[in-house]
């Protein structure tokens, strides 16, 4: 049982001194979690630190390969609203 | 908007230089002698200095521990810079490096703040780390520090062991309702809070980390965003509060949200405010305290001065390969800020005189009009309107010339010949400069002469490189004597 961080990650460095188990890294392009280390934080906080501090929709997934913050969850836009908001700035 | 007159000036200080003739001389005119002294010769609050004197920002703090609706975390964060810029993030080592490079080249910089691109107590060994290390090696240089208040209660004990010269808060609202439309959410004490609650603890923070900076003898600015239809009602009330609790100033800078910032004020449709609204509200808090107007929202890791940025100089490999004397670099420093002091006493000398001069002049009864002026630093005009990235904004009136803000011309454009909606630079900068009648320069082209007076602006290119308030107030005359000053301004606009 792990976290996963995709390459969504922007490099912000939040969840890394945070992690109970020490298992997120900084490699080359963006942090990464050991699946060797992780304990998804049983035992020592209610959630996944990584995931409640985490400012980016989609960048971390549940051991099922789901993220744990779905688009709209934490910037409060509805994701209808950020995809009309995208096509129209492309179609510019 | 409805919102209280409070712009009561006091009578009492020593004439017309101290109070309305001056320009943020007065701003700082109700402090106190030992803060006065502070803050004189700082590029952030004292509008004369900024243009000799500049400040710089090292990215070492990338972790935030709030959402913020002006802000997407995939770029730097707005509350101190423009959003859709992303600095080059340091670690401390590279930063203090950076910063004595800069300092050794650019004598003229004397603050370094961290600022972002998340919050710097969110990210407290990189910010003390550097802090630690400036205040040893480079004792000349004032350090500054921003943040959102969350940890700040948990760090002011750090904090007051570092040549810190003040700390930033960014203070948008005292009611948790009000913060809730403004932060989605905070992480606290190891968990995701949202809204209302989210807020109440965020507002609890900021508020409790300003009181025990002031008890421990730091200077306190609070900054913040207006944002139209959410706080700018609220905003008096934040200033009367922050002010009794002994911030020393206060900073209210305008929302910035355009969709393709992908923030959610942005995508939502959420306005910034016009530079009249700004300009109303920070009129309405300036009474009620000490407002301050020269801000630029720079960006969290630029170099140089007035706007202009020169980062492009110190870029990790360049600094990488230069050897910095700082010892030899501190002492031509001295040298030099030695003989700038000397001259901004000698021009505040000269603005007392002038101030006192126009004093005992008859006084017009003409009324006030905004004018834009050009300019890259030492208190004169002195740029081409064509090569403007901002410009300042003065009030001239019957009783002085007075500096009232920054407008950057491209806030809304990243610099290309259109922007989204096919406006071009020109008209953009057109629009930056709404609310004003003239724009001084030091030259400027026949295309944009003939914009300019077609929008209701005189372009005036005849007092390059006088000082900017004398200049100001001979066109201020110029306007009256011909009488263009007696007609209310809305008459002369729809005739324009
Ligand atoms: S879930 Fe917990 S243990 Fe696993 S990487 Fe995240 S913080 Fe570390
Ligand atoms: S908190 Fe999220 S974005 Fe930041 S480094 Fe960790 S995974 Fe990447």
């Amino acid at each position: 049982m792990a976290l996963k961080i995709i390459d969504t990650c922007v490099n912000c460095f939040a969840c890394e001194p945070l992690c109970p188990s020490k298992a997120i890294y900084k490699a080359e392009a963006y942090f990464l979690i050991n699946p060797k280390k992780c304990t998804e934080c049983e035992g020592d906080f209610e959630v996944p630190q990584c995931a409640a501090i985490c400012p980016i929709e989609g960048a971390i997934l549940d051991s099922l390969g789901v993220p744990i913050n779905p688009p709209g969850s934490l910037t409060g836009i509805p994701p209808e609203k950020m995809a009309e908001a995208m096509a129209e700035l492309q179609a510019h | 908007m409805e919102l209280p007159v409070l712009n009561e000036q006091p009578a009492s200080k020593g004439g017309c230089s101290a109070s309305s003739c001056g320009t943020t001389d007065d701003q700082l005119g109700h402090l106190s002698d030992d803060i006065r002294a502070k803050v004189e010769n700082h590029p952030c609050y004292s509008e004369d200095a900024h243009h000799y004197f500049a400040r710089m920002h090292v990215a070492v703090a990338p972790a935030c521990n709030i959402q913020c609706h002006y802000c997407n975390r995939k770029y730097d964060c707005a509350n101190e810079s423009r959003p859709g810029v992303v600095s080059e993030l340091l670690m401390p080592d590279q930063a203090v490096k950076k910063t004595m490079a800069v300092a050794a080249n650019i004598p003229q910089m004397t603050v370094l703040g961290i600022a972002g691109p998340g919050d710097p107590l969110a990210n407290p060994e990189r910010t003390f780390e550097t802090f630690r290390r400036l205040s040893e090696e480079a004792p000349d240089i004032k350090l500054c520090v921003s943040t959102n208040g969350l940890a700040l209660p948990d760090a002011v004990e750090e904090l007051s062991k570092h040549n810190i010269d003040h700390v930033t808060i960014t203070i948008n609202c005292l009611d948790p309702e009000v913060g809730a439309k403004i932060y989605p959410w905070i992480f606290w004490e190891n968990k995701r809070i949202h809204g209302i609650e989210g807020a109440r603890i965020l507002i609890e923070q900021q508020q409790k980390g300003l009181e025990m900076l002031v008890a421990k003898g730091i200077l306190v600015k609070v900054n913040s965003v207006m944002i139209p239809g959410v706080n700018d009602k609220h905003l008096a009330e934040v200033s009367k509060t922050v002010k009794a609790k002994g911030a020393f100033l206060h900073n209210v800078m305008p929302l910035i949200a355009e969709a393709e910032h992908g923030t959610f004020y942005g995508v939502m449709g959420q306005r910034g405010p016009s530079p009249e609204e700004l300009m109303e509200l920070q009129d309405a808090c300036s009474g009620d305290m000490n407002m301050m107007r020269h801000c630029r929202q720079c960006r969290a890791d630029a170099v140089g001065m007035l706007g202009e940025d020169r980062g492009d100089e110190f870029t990790l490999d360049k600094i990488e390969d230069m050897e910095i004397d700082y010892q030899a670099a501190m002492e031509k420093r001295k040298v030099i800020h030695e003989a700038i002091a000397e001259e901004m006493n000698s021009k505040r000398a000269a603005k007392a005189e002038s101030a006192n001069l126009h004093a005992q002049a008859e006084k017009l009864t003409t009324r006030p009009v905004l004018m834009a002026v050009a300019t890259s630093g030492q208190g004169v005009i002195n740029m081409h309107f064509g090569h403007a990235k901002e410009f300042l904004i003065y009030e001239a009136s019957p009783e002085g010339v007075r500096f009232i803000s920054h407008r950057k011309t491209d806030l809304y454009c990243s610099g290309d010949d259109s922007c989204g909606d096919g406006e071009s630079v020109l008209q953009v900068t057109i629009r930056t400069l709404e609310g004003c009648e003239a724009v001084l320069c030091s030259k400027i082209g026949f295309e944009p002469w003939d914009m300019l007076e077609q929008a209701g602006i005189m372009p005036n290119g005849e007092h390059a490189m006088e000082p900017i308030e004398e200049a100001v107030m001979a066109v201020y005359k110029e306007m009256a004597a011909a009488g263009k000053l007696d007609e209310a301004k809305a008459e002369q606009r729809a005739t324009a």
